[in-house]
């Protein structure tokens, strides 16, 4: 793995507006901490010899698993779970 | 300054259900949130599976672009947060898509294509209170969520607005052809466009539906570009929106602000492997492509290129309505001539499509027919047609209905003896060698008649008459 | 099944077992779980039970569907009776890990009752009516509860029952699977729940099996591997010690022994939880405050909205995995991670099929220590937490079958014995730890 990033408050401020998630200036402290010695823990991956291996992305790996291209509607109610609706129509917030 | 665009086009799938559920693509007149499920939704626990009619509609439509379909694809999710994605991401074809590198001819001129992949679509979204930067909250309709998309992204090859709008016509053919898109379905089709001047930075605009939108959303973006470079400003690396309502584009976000969609493979799906039997098969059933169709009714049925190329290229439906016509009509070359010099020029004055309109061939080809048993003239029926395309009546009832046949000989011949009685003078002058006044007796005779008769036919037929005098 | 429930309701106020609990104890019956209480972990949904997976950014969600296993549960008579407690989402090897109740050991209630299926593993093991649990495994959660409380859990091939269902956490290691007081009683349950599914693409289209025809079959012949690696650093030698009990145990009865080496044990901890948490910080995505689960008031633009959301509804444990998750699949670092830790994976799972091609089963410590005590846990930094799952979690990212049996005890706390086998062989596990339960 290079070394051109530093785990840094910056780099968590980055990753919680890419997550959207908002954190307390103790959390964000914390993290900083915490993803230092996670990820240079993680690192001891570099040591495995993974040249020209293929990924894994199932234990298994399955294919051609399909659906016939059928019209089956379910029957439900979908605004059932939800106290954001108006009329038929989920309510969300504003884009701006 | 020479412009360098390159198109991103999606493309609904006509399929039965969506992407990954069994839910129906045919929301009209369906409540919002009619058409979904626990899956479409991203309800917890809920799992998608791909359709199988999606892929074999993507593998066509990749064929028929001559790119290469992979062996073995995935699906991905591209995260990011919007309130019209139910699972905040889509799934989509990453880094093995289903096809890569392409190409699409443009005339002599070859439009590369980089890949084609399969995605699903979000939601809908209403605006309430307001535009999209304006409004105070939104209402979400997830009919549209998981229908599907296929994607195709072509090189950085066009040129200009108006070869991106011809570039996406033959597109929308092909894919028209192959029965995996229908262009009547509103906003069937949307492009982002990302574009360039030669040297400069490269735009997004995103959001254009139609082919017309993409040349105006083109020319816009074009000229603004032109202008700043004419100022000496650099123009950023951005995405911009296109508003089909204003004819303008503005900054949606700079490049610094893209997203980071984190990809990875959709672990709830699993890979696709696309065998030559399949793809053979698929290939077996592909129909006649656009080109080829051209060709054929050149080679087949002697129709000059350009017509063929007109009919060909004005849609499917066009094609269709020629050669049913050609069926019952065998006559290609006459009923070539008469749909695009006549039929399509009508349509256009009445300002309709061929399906809008009442046309059909049965009642077409009888206009053809009335002409060629000499029961009315070229001449009327070329007034007929109009009347004929805003309406849709049987043109031979409507001779009928009218008394527009031509005159009978009977009638004629009563007519011509009638006026060569009562105009001695002229044909007097006649034999006295004053051409002029076999004209004047012509007149005479189609006035009688109601006009309903051919004048060549008509003079030759008096000529007769005082020769034998 | 009456009285059930009241019972359920006390052994809830004395454990820490329940996040939601059946009204009615009415079960259709007639089928081979007639007579049985089937509890089943939080995550999994069941149709319209509270179904928070112990997160408070599910509060409220009522799933409109029940799991496939769920469903198969009610179709052979069992009564649904209610979900167990949990890490939130799986996030944790303790139970914790949540907002909602935390689990106390049966066997001492100062010490942990191991999770993320800790409540599934509590009641497993204090349970006095006819019972059986819906576990759920990523890296473990089935293995180390078991072992910790001392019953037997059953974390099934990756494919061999449907997820259909389950909230989930890792898609790509998630395994819904069982425990009980006993094998039979494993193997009973896991014969109703496993098969294929058209709900659920990577499920495995074998056929269904019936596990309880392996039991008494014996061990004669089976070949066992134990892998060094598994008794290195950090195993407590008093677990040495009694999972090599239960091997001998083996041998004694009629089973051949070997040592072996899995290279890839030690590096597939980074390998897991990276791979975990990329596809966990996805899967969290969707829980954002608009058509289940928690709502606030809708104040703000999109993206204040969604923020304020999860950092209301999410506990630590599940931020930080989030955090970590969606570094790990960053541009610029995804190659280095989350792609690396795919091919690695690659090589743990080439490690087991090299160990299979000599040995049926192999057996280790499910877990490196006892339960260890509340005050000890808390004194843990997550980095420590995470690397209790070492020995599980291997076996986990191949998706081969394992079960945890109890094999003895260390000052008073149960040790579990961990044998696992090569994909879609259930079967061996279960007639070894069949054989070791009827000699003891």
């Amino acid at each position: 793995m290079s070394d051109h990033w530093t785990i840094d408050r910056g780099l968590v401020e980055r990753i919680a507006k890419v997550a959207r998630l908002e954190l307390t200036e103790d959390e964000i402290e914390k993290f900083t901490k915490q993803l230092k010695v996670i990820l240079e823990a993680f690192r001891e991956l570099d040591d495995v010899d993974t040249e020209g291996v293929e990924p894994s992305f199932h234990p298994q790996e399955l294919s051609n698993v399909l659906r016939e291209d059928e019209a089956t509607p379910w029957s439900w109610d979908p605004l059932e779970n939800t106290e954001h609706r108006e009329g038929r129509y989920f309510k969300g917030p504003r884009i701006q | 300054m020479k412009a360098v665009i390159g198109l991103e086009v999606h493309v609904q799938l006509e399929t039965e259900s969506k992407l990954f559920c069994g839910c129906s693509t045919d929301s009209e007149g369906a409540e919002p949130n009619g058409n979904t499920c626990p899956i479409c939704l991203g309800f917890p626990g809920a799992k998608p599976k791909v359709n199988r009619r999606a892929v074999e509609h993507a593998v066509k439509i990749a064929r028929a672009l001559d790119c290469e379909v992979q062996p073995r694809f995935y699906f991905s999710r591209k995260s990011y947060f919007y309130p019209d994605m139910p699972k905040n991401f889509q799934i989509t074809q990453y880094e093995m898509p289903l096809a890569l590198g392409g190409h699409l001819l443009l005339d002599d001129r070859r439009i590369g294509i980089t890949r084609v992949h399969m995605e699903e679509d979000p939601a809908r979204l209403v605006h309430v209170g307001g535009s999209i930067s304006s409004s105070l909250y939104t209402l979400i309709d997830h009919n549209r969520s998981g229908v599907p998309l296929v994607e195709i992204v072509t090189e950085p090859d066009l040129t200009s607005s108006r070869e991106a709008r011809l570039f996406l016509r033959k597109l929308s053919l092909i894919l028209e052809h192959l029965g995996a898109y229908d262009p009547g379905r509103e906003g069937g089709l949307r492009v982002d466009a990302n574009v360039s001047l030669e040297g400069g930075q490269r735009v997004e605009v995103k959001n254009i539906t139609g082919f017309r939108a993409v040349e105006d959303a083109l020319n816009y973006e074009i000229i603004r570009q032109e202008s700043m470079a004419d100022m000496g400003i650099s123009v950023m690396r951005e995405t911009r929106h296109y508003d089909a309502e204003s004819n303008t584009t503005s900054t949606l976000r700079l490049k610094e602000q893209e997203e980071d969609y984190g990809y990875i493979t959709e672990p709830d799906l699993v890979r696709i492997d696309v065998d030559e039997a399949w793809i053979a098969r698929l290939e077996s059933e592909m129909p006649e492509l656009p080109d080829a169709r051209i060709q054929r009714y050149v080679e087949e049925s002697g129709v000059p290129r350009f017509q063929a190329g007109i009919m060909v290229n004005t849609g499917l439906d066009l094609s269709r309505f020629f050669e049913e016509s050609i069926r019952l009509f065998p006559r290609p070359g006459v009923v070539a001539n008469w749909i695009v010099t006549f039929l399509l020029k009508s349509l256009n004055y009445e300002g309709l499509s061929l399906r809008e309109s009442k046309v059909n061939p049965e009642t077409f080809v009888e206009l053809l027919a009335l002409i060629e048993e000499g029961t009315i003239t070229e001449r009327l029926a070329r007034e007929l047609i109009k009347e004929y395309v805003g309406t849709g009546e049987s043109p031979r009832a409507l001779v009928e209905r009218r008394g527009l046949a031509s005159a009978g000989r009977d009638e004629l011949g009563e007519a011509i003896g009638e006026v060569l009685s009562d105009n001695r003078k002229a044909v007097a002058d006649y034999r006295a060698g004053q051409t002029r006044a076999l004209d004047y007796l012509l007149g005479q005779v189609l006035r009688r008649i109601r006009a309903r008769g051919d004048p060549v036919e008509v003079k030759r037929l008096i000529r007769e008459a005082l020769d034998s005098e | 099944m009456t009285g059930v429930i009241d019972r359920a309701r006390e052994l809830d106020e004395e454990y820490g077992i329940f996040n939601a609990l059946a009204e009615s104890d009415d079960s259709m019956g007639g089928g081979r779980l007639e007579g049985v209480a089937v509890s089943v972990k939080d995550n999994v949904c069941v149709m319209g039970m509270e179904t928070r997976a112990g997160s408070r950014v599910l509060e409220g969600y009522r799933p409109p569907f029940d799991a496939t296993v769920v469903k198969k549960c009610r179709g052979e008579g069992a009564l649904i009776l209610g979900k167990t407690t949990q890490d939130e989402f799986g996030f944790g090897t303790f139970n914790v890990n949540t907002p909602f109740k935390v689990p106390v050991n049966p066997h001492d209630r100062e010490r942990s009752a191991g999770g993320s299926s800790g409540g599934a593993a509590c009641l497993t093991s204090v349970a006095d009516f006819p019972h059986l649990a819906l576990a759920e495994s990523t890296g473990g959660s089935i293995s180390c509860p078991a072992s910790f409380c001392g019953v037997v859990g059953l974390t099934p091939t990756y494919g061999r029952t449907s997820r259909w269902g389950l909230v989930d956490y890792a898609n790509s290691l998630d395994k819904i699977g069982v425990m009980g007081k006993t094998v039979a009683d494993a193997a009973l349950l896991l014969s109703v729940i496993s098969g294929p599914d058209e709900y659920d693409s990577t499920v495995s289209q074998a056929p269904p099996e019936d596990f309880t025809g392996y039991l008494g079959n014996g061990v004669e012949g089976l070949r066992v591997g134990v892998p060094r690696e598994y008794f290195g650093e950090g195993v407590d030698p008093g677990v040495s010690e009694a999972v090599w009990g239960a091997v001998k145990g083996l041998e004694a009865l009629g089973a051949t022994v070997k040592e072996l080496s899995l290279p890839h044990t030690g590096v597939s901890l980074a390998s897991y939880y990276i791979i975990a948490m990329a596809e966990a910080s996805t899967n969290l995505a969707k829980f954002s405050g608009l058509r289940y689960g928690l709502h606030l008031p809708l104040e703000g633009a999109f993206d204040e909205y969604f923020s304020r959301v999860r950092a209301r509804g999410f506990s630590e444990e599940a931020k930080r995995r989030i955090i970590l998750g969606t570094f790990t699949r960053m541009a610029g670092y995804r190659d280095a991670y989350y792609m690396k830790a795919l091919r690695v994976r690659t090589r743990v799972i080439e490690d087991f099929k090299r160990a299979f091609a000599e040995v049926d089963i192999l057996a280790a410590p499910t877990m490196p220590v006892v339960a260890p005590r509340f005050d000890e846990i808390s004194a843990m930094e997550p980095i420590q937490h995470y690397m209790m799952d070492v020995l599980t979690v291997a076996p986990n990212l191949a998706g081969i079958p394992m079960i945890s049996t109890p094999c003895g005890r260390v000052d008073g706390m149960p040790v579990g014995l961990h044998l696992m086998a090569d994909h879609m062989e259930e079967g061996k596990l279960i007639r070894a730890t069949h054989a070791l339960e009827v000699s003891a």
